[in-house]
């Protein structure tokens, strides 16, 4: 399973989650990939792994993606289980996609850990040069605040600032040892690759 | 929503128990155009993990006896319920409950709250997350081995369920009036509850079980295959009234009455699971909520594939085949095309058992519940207690004579918060008696026997029962409707149902289900990617 340079345990792993409305880009940002013409929701990427070193000390992070259960709001309690942090994604070009931003920090707050790490992150920047700019970088600063969340605005396309948020949120992340204490996989959860499965599990 | 409108679906599954959830991530890897509802705004349906807030509103809406629900499916549904009634009475009988609400499964649902519940400890409703399945599943059971071939396995945390205590109130022996059940030989030898020669007796009976299906032992049984289990104990091999206490506890059924062939099928379960995993426990348990963490991961799973997801939308067939597709609506007055329509039978049939729960929230830890069982083995977080028939105290008018299980889970669950522990005591209803009388006096007689004071915070009482045992499959022109059985009353997962599961699957998949790809998956792509190094 793991390759070998993952699983070196001394490196802690951290899950992150991408949530926000449809189409505010949290796939593009998850994958790094931008594809001006899909506008297809997400299919097929359960999470996305991710190495990133923060003052000098390694991570490796899980980030996972909505899946497209955000369409109808359907994102399971099971999805927050065990994150660190919640990186929640608008489109600076799209007003409506900032006003659910509330509904948002809501469902984030209610679901995961009550230390997980929120952080506010307005997409599409590259938009800015056409004109295409519907909330002011004052406007969404202003609410992460309100909200105790840090904020940054990045574009997947132009890979401007992309790197910024995950940097931040692991910053934030690791100056709560409490948050990392409550890791999942501890020693009391079992750990079925041990276990001694036989090879062909399925006789049915 | 109007999007939903456009396409045909090749199939619509409804509702989001563990057998659709199954469903749902056996297809996660197949191009099918999938849509999946439930009538209720949380995921699970019968084997849901309630916050408080929701317990609460879901005693209310279970609330009543349930007794007369047989045409209510549709007339309730919406302003054009006279329409389904009138336009085809034979419809009207076989179309499927799609939805949770209108189910009869449980009934004469209550809850209670101490009255000072917070200034004991009752946390925020989300602290808690109360399983309407708490079922245990044994290591060798076909769901672990399908969860990992099919890799969710990896989104779900799965804890050691631990010792198995019997209740006694006589405490002859020992003293103490929970006697923990030996289950391995090292375990035998050691355990000081159980004089010399009983414990030549029990070995005798242990080593048997393992191999009770060899040529060499059937005929040991055979004769007696359907008598009942505590008498084959007895006369067969000489185990006093306590040991056969713990052997029978150890079947985890629910009417005392196990026949031979059932008995040593559940014991050799439990016996040949232990250490399959790690030494020590034979069963383990999803985290936060069991079954329902497993159904949600199945969602996710599904979605994860291209599947679209609702929840809080009650839907009903609309009208049958149109050109091989049927019609269903959804609660918004939008409705939706599919080939394929899977649901799960809400009705109880009227043969079923029924079985009362009592869910406790208790201000402890019970820490004295949750020994480690071997050494190197895990800390496990969830105890059986049993309470043999009769050894509940004063309670004959109550029915004595069924057995009470008792399933502890500390907070390592995610259940409560640290410092408590939820209790699931279960037994067969009682007519004409109160059931939930005796799983009070079940929960106060655990409370006292453990060496540690907790209170009673917060209780959810229900009854269960089932839909008829099998699959339900009929045609609509060239469309098919498919209804899983509603969830067993067993206290262990039962892998039966998983081959209706299998069953769903080949419907929908139709010429390109190939038996032996059923739940076998690679990792998604993503997984351990680390190309993406940021320094």
């Amino acid at each position: 399973m793991a390759s070998a340079s993952l699983s070196d345990d001394s490196v802690p792993v951290l899950k992150i989650l991408l949530i926000g409305p449809s189409g505010a880009g949290k796939s593009a940002y998850c994958e790094d990939q931008f594809d001006p013409e899909s506008t297809t929701a997400t299919i097929g990427i359960d999470f996305k792994t991710k190495k990133l070193a923060v003052r000098g000390k390694a991570y490796k992070l899980n980030i996972f993606d909505t899946a497209g259960q955000e369409r109808f709001r359907t994102l399971s309690t099971s999805y927050y289980r065990g994150a660190h942090g919640v990186i929640l994604v608008y489109d600076i070009s799209n007003k409506k996609s900032f006003a659910s931003m509330e509904k948002w920090f809501d469902e984030a707050r209610l679901n995961a850990n009550p230390d997980a790490v929120l952080y506010l992150v307005g997409s599409k920047l590259d938009k800015v040069g056409a004109g295409g700019r519907a909330v002011s970088f004052e406007q969404g600063k202003a609410f992460a605040e309100a909200q105790g969340a840090e904020f940054c605005e990045i574009s997947s396309k132009t890979r401007e600032n992309v790197k910024r948020p995950f940097v931040e949120v692991v910053d934030r992340i690791v100056q709560k040892p409490e948050l990392i204490a409550g890791t999942p996989a501890g020693s009391k959860s079992i750990d079925f690759d041990m276990g001694n499965f036989p090879s062909n599990p399925c006789s049915c | 929503m109007e999007s939903l409108s456009a396409e045909t679906w090749d199939t619509a599954i409804c509702g989001t128990g563990l057998s659709q959830s199954l469903l749902a991530l056996a297809l996660s890897r197949s191009k099918k155009r999938i849509l999946h509802l439930d009538a209720n705004d949380f995921y699970g349906e019968h084997e849901a993990a309630l916050s408080l807030q929701e317990a609460d509103a879901w005693a209310q809406a279970h609330a009543g006896g349930g007794a007369t629900h047989h045409l209510d499916n549709q007339l309730a549904e919406g302003e054009n319920a006279d329409e389904d009634v009138t336009s085809d009475k034979d419809k009207l009988s076989v179309a499927p409950k799609l939805s949770g609400k209108k189910s009869t499964i449980f009934r004469n649902a209550h809850v209670w709250k101490h009255p000072n519940a917070e200034a004991q400890g009752l946390s925020f409703p989300r602290a808690y997350s109360l399983a309407l399945a708490p079922q245990i599943i044994h290591t060798k059971s076909k769901l672990l081995s399908q969860l990992v071939s099919s890799k969710a396995y990896r989104q779900v945390e799965f804890l050691a369920v631990g010792s198995f205590f019997v209740y006694s109130s006589t405490d002859a022996v020992s003293g103490t009036r929970l006697a923990r059940i030996p289950s391995s030989r090292e375990d035998v030898f050691s355990a000081q509850s159980i004089p010399a020669r009983s414990k030549r007796t029990l070995m005798k009976f242990l080593k048997f079980v393992i191999d009770y299906d060899s040529d060499e032992q059937k005929p040991i049984w055979q004769g007696s295959a359907d008598k009942p289990l505590s008498e084959f104990l007895v006369d067969h091999f000489k185990l006093d009234d306590r040991l056969r206490d713990f052997i029978i506890a150890l079947t985890l059924t629910l009417d005392g009455k196990v026949t031979v062939r059932h008995g040593l099928t559940t014991i050799h379960r439990h016996l040949t699971s232990i250490g399959l995993f790690g030494p020590g426990f034979c069963a383990v348990y999803p985290k936060w909520g069991g079954i329902s963490e497993i159904a949600q991961v199945g969602c996710r799973a599904g979605a994860v594939g291209g599947s679209t997801y609702m929840l809080d939308t009650p839907a009903s067939i609309d009208e049958a085949g149109n050109g091989g597709d049927i019609s269903i609506k959804l609660s918004d007055e939008v409705s939706i095309r599919t080939t394929t329509l899977i649901s799960s039978q809400q009705i109880r049939s009227t043969t079923s058992q029924s079985i009362s729960r009592l869910v406790a929230v208790v201000n402890s830890p019970l820490q004295p519940l949750f020994g480690v069982l071997a050494e190197g083995a895990p800390l496990p977080a969830v105890t059986v207690v049993a309470f043999p028939p009769g050894s509940l105290l004063n309670n004959t008018q109550l029915g004595s004579n069924t057995p009470v299980y008792a399933f502890v889970h500390s907070s390592e669950t995610g259940e409560c918060p640290s410092g408590q522990s939820v209790v699931y005591l279960t037994m067969q209803t009682i007519p004409l008696s109160s059931a939930s009388e005796v799983l009070d006096m079940a929960l106060t007689t655990l409370l006292q026997a453990v060496p540690a004071t907790g209170e009673i915070l917060y209780k959810l009482y229900y009854e269960q029962a089932t839909s008829s045992r099998q699959s339900l499959v009929t045609s609509q022109g060239d469309a098919t409707v498919f209804e899983f059985p509603s969830p067993s009353l067993g206290l262990a997962f039962d892998d039966e149902s998983l081959d209706a599961v299998k069953e769903a699957w080949k419907i929908v998949m139709k010429d390109e289900a190939l038996d032996n790809s059923f739940m076998k998956f690679e990792d998604r792509e993503g997984m351990d990617d680390d190309d993406d190094v940021y320094d």
